[in-house]
Parts: structure tokens; sequence; C-alpha cells
């Protein structure tokens, strides 16, 4: 069988090259226009943001932007961030939101993803409701965290029940604990949509493999491992990728909750960006900050999609 | 090795009845075709034996235990299902070895048993490549290698050739056929099409609309179709079925077709005497039984002649007279719109109740 298709195959590729070839030369110059304005568009920035960054430009200055090598100061803005105690901290930061939130999303989704890919009564009813916080204004997402983190709010009440004494911890105003309720909120808005991704990819792992598993007489756990999750590789580092990526950008529920204090307790890196451009006003600074911070992005990014082409390619 | 009963099985999918009353023992060994078109209960029968859908009623025993509350995963079915369900994203060992792993069996003995496997089905050179991308017949044998390592009682097969092209099926049922006859297994095998359930099953069961309408040998079944439906599904083309009525003449009854002429004298054994059949009847034989010849009783118009091969397929007629006609092309056939005479070996005849479409006789 596979000879004969090899010979097949063989006899059909002079002819369908060339169609092809043409196809492709065809292809190139038709998107040639549309690549140029969106190749203008993704590296105009870029480059704008590079010139910038060597300079010790501000819009204070009182010269155009496009002048702003009048204020060349070469590298200067990198060595300063190499030693920038406060950048390396929010960088640190970042981090930290980053490898608490990411996994506990993605046990939340995975195991709602579980519960949802059988048949319930309400079921409907239920995933409607577990979809609601990723629809909320980010925010409005903000102040309803910061009201059910004050002092005297319903976290704190729920706290008193369990507990003999009322509870009183002033979550944002405490450099320790600020960044927990920041992560909860985070956690509260984001696991839907973990779960909305988990659930797509589960839901289309073959059913009749996972009943050939159970046929051999493999447990739940056995198939859940050994079928499912390996079925779903793609989608989970697709999952976990969009989730890594948006949560290194966190900044608006969080600045609302806390401002990125107390002092800079929960200064993340685009806090941190936030308040160099707005109240220091040195730009050249943060054209060279947000530039490092894309090229870490990048990487993260081509190692996850190489990752995701493998995995795409052992199916 | 195990019998399989299905008592007054039977299951309904709210309002629409998918089985009803269905009752067959699959002897020990033993291999049975479902066989019947879409929708006809076969498949939702097969998924009852393996537990993947539970019954509405009756009873299902594996040899004289019922099964009913015993889980999928502990009913020792063996189960190939139609595009094979091989886990692509491991290696044909750790597919081949999945339900021993499952089943905790030690390492050596599992070891063992997947190369003697292997060694059977001659997967063997290609144990540590990737599932993904195997031929066809591969995917097929590692299939059956894979539900086969764990040696289950029985063996249930999905349509496992619908996915094949015409050319490769052939093979790979003489394929399935050996490797039955290998493993001496009782098979359950579901088809619609009748060509596989000739060739390979011990017994066929012709299903329709949820009903087991007859179970037996392929050649009974050929022969001796109970029912309308049998009649027609069966043989390709199958079974002509013309309306006539019962008239006498001085040979003893006979059919009277009306414009087509009337048959040779009955001859008809079984369960049927000639003298109770009603006057209303429905007059089969095989298209292969059609017998050209200048004194026959019968004729029809020829409308079309089909040339497949070795043979002719000849439209006779039309509408509720037409008959298929095949013929050999060794005579000289006949031209269309020329008048072709015939004869039926009245011992080939099989006559029909037009009321309840059931076989009046006729057995020879």
């Amino acid at each position: 069988m596979s000879e004969m298709s090899m010979e097949k195959a063989e006899l059909a590729l002079p002819a369908t090259n060339d169609v092809i070839d043409e196809e492709v030369r065809l292809g190139f110059w038709l998107t040639l226009p549309a690549q140029c304005l969106v190749l203008f568009i993704a590296v105009f920035p870029i480059l704008m943001q590079l010139y910038i960054s060597m300079t010790d430009w501000s819009p204070l200055d009182g010269i155009p932007w496009y002048r702003a090598y009048e204020l060349w100061i070469g590298l200067i803005n990198y060595t300063d961030l190499a030693s920038d105690s406060r950048f390396w901290a929010a960088l640190w930061r970042t981090f930290v939101v980053m490898i608490v939130c990411v996994p506990i999303q993605f046990l939340l989704g995975l195991g709602l993803a579980v519960l949802f890919v059988d048949e319930f009564p309400g079921k409907r009813w239920f995933y409607s409701t577990l979809l609601v916080p990723m629809m909320v204004v980010p925010a409005v997402a903000g102040y309803m965290f910061f009201l059910l983190f004050q002092s005297g709010g319903p976290v704190n009440d729920l706290l008193s029940v369990f507990s003999s004494s009322p509870v009183r911890i002033a979550w944002l105003s405490d450099a320790s604990l600020a960044l927990v309720a920041v992560m909860a909120a985070d956690i509260w808005q984001w696991t839907p949509l973990m779960f909305l991704i988990l659930l797509a990819g589960m839901i289309s792992v073959p059913q009749d493999q996972q009943m050939a598993a159970v046929l051999l007489g493999a447990s739940w756990w056995r198939r859940f491992v050994t079928i499912v999750l390996p079925r779903m590789k793609t989608i989970i580092i697709i999952a976990l990728a969009i989730r890594t990526i948006e949560i290194f950008k966190i900044f608006d529920t969080l600045y609302i909750m806390t401002g990125g204090g107390p002092g800079v307790a929960t200064e993340t890196i685009s806090v941190y960006i936030y308040k160099v451009t707005q109240q220091d006003l040195i730009w050249g600074y943060v054209a060279a900050i947000a530039l490092v911070i894309l090229i870490v992005l990048s990487v993260v990014s081509a190692y996850a999609i190489s990752t995701m082409s493998k995995g795409a390619k052992v199916r | 090795m195990t019998q399989i009963a299905l008592s007054n099985l039977g299951k309904k999918f709210g309002a629409f009845t998918a089985l009803a009353q269905m009752n067959l023992t699959i002897g020990d060994g033993e291999f049975v075709a479902l066989l019947g078109p879409s929708g006809c209960g076969k498949s939702t029968t097969m998924n009852m034996i393996a537990g993947m859908v539970a019954p509405t009623e009756g009873d299902i025993r594996f040899d004289d235990r019922s099964i009913l509350n015993v889980p999928m995963s502990r009913r020792g079915v063996g189960f190939v299902f139609q595009n094979y369900a091989i886990f692509t994203h491991m290696s044909v060992r750790d597919n081949l070895s999945y339900g021993l792993r499952a089943q905790g069996v030690s390492t050596p003995e599992r070891n063992r048993r997947v190369s003697a496997m292997a060694d059977l089905l001659q997967l063997t050179p290609m144990l540590d490549r990737q599932a993904a991308g195997l031929s066809v017949n591969i995917l097929q044998r590692l299939a059956i290698g894979r539900s086969a390592v764990v040696e289950p009682a029985i063996f249930l097969l999905d349509e496992p050739l619908s996915n094949v092209d015409a050319a490769f099926r052939s093979v790979m049922r003489s394929e399935l056929k050996e490797l039955q006859r290998q493993f001496s297994q009782t098979m359950v095998y579901v088809t619609h099409d009748q060509l596989e359930a000739m060739t390979m099953a011990d017994r066929i069961a012709v299903m329709d609309h949820g009903k087991l309408l007859q179970v037996g040998t392929p050649l009974e079944i050929y022969n001796n179709p109970q029912d309308i439906f049998v009649a027609r599904f069966i043989g390709s083309p199958g079974m002509n079925i013309l309306e006539g009525r019962i008239a006498q003449s001085d040979k003893g009854k006979l059919v009277d077709l009306a414009v087509i002429g009337r048959s040779a004298p009955l001859i008809l054994s079984g369960r049927a005497a000639i003298e109770d059949l009603p006057e209303k009847i429905l007059f089969g034989f095989r298209p292969e039984q059609v017998n050209p010849d200048p004194n026959g009783t019968l004729a029809l118009p020829v409308n079309f002649v089909e040339r497949i091969g070795a043979r002719s397929i000849l439209h006779l007629g039309a509408d509720s007279m037409g008959v298929k006609a095949v013929l050999d092309n060794q005579i000289t056939l006949p031209n269309i719109g020329d008048i072709l005479r015939f004869s039926i070996d009245p011992k080939k005849v099989r006559l029909f109740d037009p009321v309840s479409g059931n076989a009046v006789g006729g057995a020879d």
C-alpha cells in the first residue's frame, strides 16, 4: 500500500509543483501592499522606540521627537536600566504574579473543564455564570476588589465568620498582603478564560480514543493522563502562553486597587513604566525599558510557538 | 471465549426506538455479522454489548451471566472502532501494551505478550514507530492487536472496513478472516456491506428499523430469505419481487403476473402448503435465475443493459413490473427494445405474503 501511494505521489509531483510555485508567486504579489503596510505599522514604532531610547528626549524639551538626536546619549539609558533596582524589583514582582497566578488559573480551569465536559443538570446556567468575570471591565473589577478588600470589607467579614474574633486585616495597605489581593482579583477574572480554552480543547479529544482506553481497562485517571492531557498539549500551551503574556502586562485592575502601592509593594513592570512616563517624564528611558520587555516577551513567545508546532507535528 | 446471549434486548432514545425485541445467541468462537442499512440498530446492539450504551429493556448474558451491571472496563470486550481509534500520540509498542499496563500486568509478562502479538500481526519492525502516519492496513492490525493482547472474551468490530477504498477492502477482508481463524474468538462484526458479511461471517443477522429479521448462514440468508426486506437487501442486485395472483392450471397452481405472463406451476415445500397460499402473492426470484428461453412463459421488454465485465445486468420492464436479470456474457444479449422471453426454475421461486412481507414456503 505504501509503495503504491509513493509511486502515485512521485508521478503527481512534477505537475503540481509548477502550479504551486505559480500560486505562491501570485499570492506574494497580491498580498505585498498589505504586507508592506503591516510591516510599516509593526516596524516603525519599534525603530522610533529604538531611536528615542538612545536619547534623553522628553516632550517638555521643546523640540519635536525627530530632532531628538540633539539629545543623543548613546547606550546610557540601557546602562542605567541595568543598575535600576526599582526596575528589577518590578520585573521580579511581575514574575512572582505570573508564577503564582498562571498555575492556579490553569489548575482551576482544568478542574472546571473536567466537570463541564460531561452533562449535568443546570450545566448551561453554571456555564454562563462562570464566564461572567471575564466579561467584567477590568477597571470595574478593580473597584470591586478594592471594596472587597477594605479592612471593613466583605472579605474580612467572611473571614470573621470562620475565626472567633473579628478580622480586620488591612489588605491593600499592608505591603506583604497587597500583592495577594491583586493576585486574587486576577485569578477571579481570568480563570474563566483558561477554563473556556481548556474546555474547548477537552471536548475536541476524540471520544472513541477515550472509549478505547476504557474498554482496555483504563481507570479514569489513567485515561485522563495518557489520552486526554497529551491530546490537549497544543491547546494547553496556547492557554498558558496567552495568560503568561497577559499577566506580564497586568495593569488596569491592579492600578485601581493599589496604584502600585503601598510604596512600591505592588509595582509591576507596567505600573513602573506608567509612573516613569507620567510622573518622571523621562521618555528616552521608558523607550529603553519597553524595548527590553518586548525582547523578553518575543523570546518567550517564540519558544512557546516552536514547542507548539512540535506538538502539532506529533499529531 | 464466551457465548453471548441477547434476550428481548431493546433500546429507546426518548420516543425513538433504536432496537426492539432482539433475541440472538452467538456461540462460542462464532463469527456473526450484524448486517443492515444505516439506522437499523446494529451499532446500538454492538454498543450495548460493549457497555457504551445501556439497554432500556432485556438482558445481555456472557456465558449465562448477566453483564448489565458490569462497567465497560471490566467486561473483557475487545472493540475495534470504525476508524480504529489508535492512540496516534504514542508509539506502536505503547498502543499494544496500553491494555496490559492498565490492567497492571507485570513488565516481563507485558513485554512477552506484546512481542508475541507483534510477531503474530507482523508489527515487529515498526514497534518503535509513532502510530501517527501508519498505513490503513497496519492501523487495522494494530487496532486488532491492541484489543487482542489483553485476551478479551469477545471481539466486537464496528464497520472496520468502511474507511478503506474498494480495491483494498478485499485484501483486508481476507486478512481479517485469517486473524479470526488464528484467535478463534467469538466475534461480532457490524457492517452494512453484504459482501463483507457473506464472505467472512459464520452466520449473518439481518436487521432493519431496530428489528432482527433473520439469522442464518450466508447461504441460508441468500437462498431462503424469510422476509421481503432480506430478499431485496441481500444479493447485488437484490431479489426481484413482483405482485401476482395465484391461479389454477391443469398442471397445478401457478402465479399469474398479469402483463408479464404466468409462471411455471409452483413446486413448494416447507412451511406453507400450496393450498394455503393467499390469493394475492409476492413472487420473488433472483436476477441470476432469469433464464432466457424462447418458449418461456414470461416476457418483458429490455430497457437498459449494464455491462459489468463477465456478466451483464438487464433492466426489464419498468416500475412495479420491473425485473433485473443477470446474464452471462457468453450468450448473445438482446438489444434494447427487444422483448425477452424467459422462464424461472419453479424450485428457485420464493413467495411472500404481501401483507406481512414474510416468506410463505418455498424452501427446497
